[in-house]
């Protein structure tokens, strides 16, 4: 019960969509699939989900490409691209469509139904759903034939509070029952509640491929900004080891490695005068930005050149 | 909110699939009863489905109970002149068949249906078979109702003719199997294009605006072939006298099957081929 990849590559004309992505998603955790917007989550889930063909490498559900699977949905369960519906058909003829490739009796279909919340509105032509009931409808779909491997791409978009902290509980049962849970955010936060396991990418290449914990230590290193006259000499005296110096101004440093107290006892042994020194916590969200940083495909620009837009 | 029936409570429900060995697959039976579902689900259906059927009908009364026996150059056939209404149905049926394919690409409904069934033509040979047989069905009752009707006005007129005489009956049936494929070919034609305005643009164009230009090319030949394009085919299909000059019914309906699988067989193609 895993997904594996192994050397997945997409291209679509001259752009590479997914470039040579090898990871493996097993069950019973919650796996995060995290990366900025264009780092190839969606293409990699359409690969996984045998949408799309893959340009080189592979892509197995179980042991077996996904249309090799007699009863596919009972493998996987996707949440792809929110609106998979078509706008004219109700909830419920959508789903019973579904199920009824499969064999799966109607009353799986009024269940999952029921399950998501949709009970009131079954009957409904989907065209009328708002984003949050259309994501609850994909996630029906995704449930639909009880798979062992459920794939969800950005599931809380567009779901209320109250949605999103259905959507995680939902998540964490999902893999507690022992399912391979593979769920893709450009939001390091809400992976950091739910998954255990990240696979990070950005321009469809492999970043990380670690645990959230681990991801946590690293990212956990704290930085100190300062301001001195002397900041090339200060430089000079916290180089060693382990320690990073970068700058953005004459005069000022970002120090990691080193914590305050440690720089502002140095500074005082050998006479440095210091106006400013600040410990900042990194965040995870902050981490994870500069871990993706080279990889995101469209930049805003900096918050001060908006400004000067602005004005 | 509680999800403990999403997770399917019960023997075997332990999260593994294991639910999935115990009777869940996809079977072509099972495809064809989703794609059923699928085309009973829509509104458009039951529109499109109407209008063909009062279009028809209603066209057909009007003609018989205006028919003046003019000799001119109007139709001189007895079951061509009480299916003109059919016409209508040539359009809106393969509308129809784009809407069932096509509209698949433009509501996103395709990818749900293609990762249920990942080897993807049984659900085109699905579309084609239930909109194919649903519109020889209707087609052959609609029109089994109009002929009646209609030459209830036409007694008297050098047209009038009964279901027993001869070339009717068969004119009646071989009107629904070439209205039939017609609505294959469309369901082919959305299957190919993916684009609803693309597939009705390219159906109008190859099939009703080509055949009325190609034929001022300087080439007799061209006309010849012209009289093969599945439109201009139906004319000897719906006529229980085909005048000597069109193809034989048998050759009308060959063409048109061969079209219908010409484009369906291009479909197929590109549903193996290409990313949905």
């Amino acid at each position: 019960m895993t997904i594996e990849a192994r050397g997945l590559t997409k291209r679509y004309g001259e752009k590479t969509a997914v470039d040579d992505l090898t990871f493996t998603v097993r069950p019973g955790t919650v796996t995060g699939f995290l990366g900025p917007n264009g780092a190839g989550k969606s293409t990699t889930m359409r690969l996984i989900t045998g949408l799309d063909a893959p340009t080189h490498g592979s892509v197995t559900v179980n042991g077996r490409p996904y249309d090799r699977h007699p009863a596919p949905l009972a493998e996987v369960g996707a949440l792809l691209e929110a609106r998979s519906v078509h706008t004219g058909r109700s909830a419920y003829k959508h789903l019973l469509a579904l199920a009824l490739t499969h064999g799966i009796p109607r009353a799986r279909v009024e269940e999952v139904i029921e399950a998501v919340g949709l009970a009131g509105a079954a009957r409904r032509r989907a065209g009328g759903f708002s984003l949050g009931m259309g994501q609850r409808l994909g996630i029906a779909a995704a449930l639909l034939a009880d798979p062992a491997v459920v794939v969800l791409d950005e599931p809380v978009n567009g779901l209320d509070p109250e949605g999103v902290l259905w959507i995680r509980g939902l998540l964490k049962d999902l893999a507690a029952q022992g399912r391979t849970v593979f769920v893709s955010s450009h939001l390091m936060s809400e992976m950091a509640l739910t998954a255990e396991h990240l696979v990070v990418v950005g321009r469809g290449r492999l970043l990380a491929d670690t645990t959230v914990a681990e991801f946590v230590r690293s990212a956990g290193r704290d930085e100190v900004s300062l301001r001195s006259p002397q900041a090339g000499r200060l430089r000079e005296l916290l180089a060693g080891p382990g320690v990073e110096v970068a700058s953005d101004a004459p005069g000022e440093l970002r120090v990691r490695g080193v914590g305050a107290e440690d720089i502002g006892l140095t500074a005082a042994a050998h006479g440095v005068p210091l106006f400013e020194l600040t410990p900042h916590r990194v965040s995870l969200e902050e981490a994870f930005m500069e871990l993706t940083r080279d990889a995101v495909e469209y930049h805003a620009p900096a918050p001060g050149r908006t400004e000067e837009i602005a004005a | 909110m509680s999800t403990p029936s999403l997770t399917a409570p019960g023997p075997g429900g332990t999260g593994t699939g294991a639910r999935g060995g115990a009777g869940y697959r996809v079977t072509y039976p099972r495809v064809l009863r989703s794609e059923w579902s699928k085309l009973w689900s829509l509104r458009s259906t039951w529109y499109s489905l109407a209008a063909v059927v009062v279009l028809t009908a209603g066209i057909g009364l009007a003609v018989g109970a205006t028919f003046t026996d003019g000799g001119g150059d109007g139709p001189q056939d007895p079951v061509e002149v009480t299916l003109l209404g059919l016409n209508f149905g040539l359009l809106i049926l393969p509308v129809l068949g784009i809407l069932t394919t096509a509209g698949e690409w433009s509501t996103g409904t395709v990818r749900a249906t293609m990762a249920a069934v990942p080897r993807r033509l049984p659900v085109l040979w699905a579309k084609a078979a239930a909109l194919g047989a649903v519109s020889f069905v209707l087609m052959l009752a609609t029109a089994l109702a109009t002929f009646p009707l209609a030459q209830a006005f036409l007694a008297d007129t050098p047209i009038a003719a009964g279901l027993g005489d001869p070339g009717v009956a068969r004119a009646l049936v071989t009107t629904a199997a070439g209205a039939s494929l017609i609505t294959v070919l469309g369901v082919a034609a959305g299957a190919l294009l993916r684009s609803i305005p693309a597939s009705i643009g390219a159906f109008v164009g190859v099939l009703m605006v080509l055949p009325n230009v190609a034929p001022l090319l300087p080439y007799e030949w061209v006309g010849d072939a012209v009289a093969y394009t599945p439109l201009a085919a139906m004319e000897p299909l719906a006529a229980a006298h085909p005048p000597p000059d069109l193809p034989t019914v048998g050759a009308a309906l060959v063409s048109i099957a061969v079209w219908a699988a010409a484009a369906l067989a291009a479909a197929a193609l590109r549903l193996r081929r290409s990313d949905v």
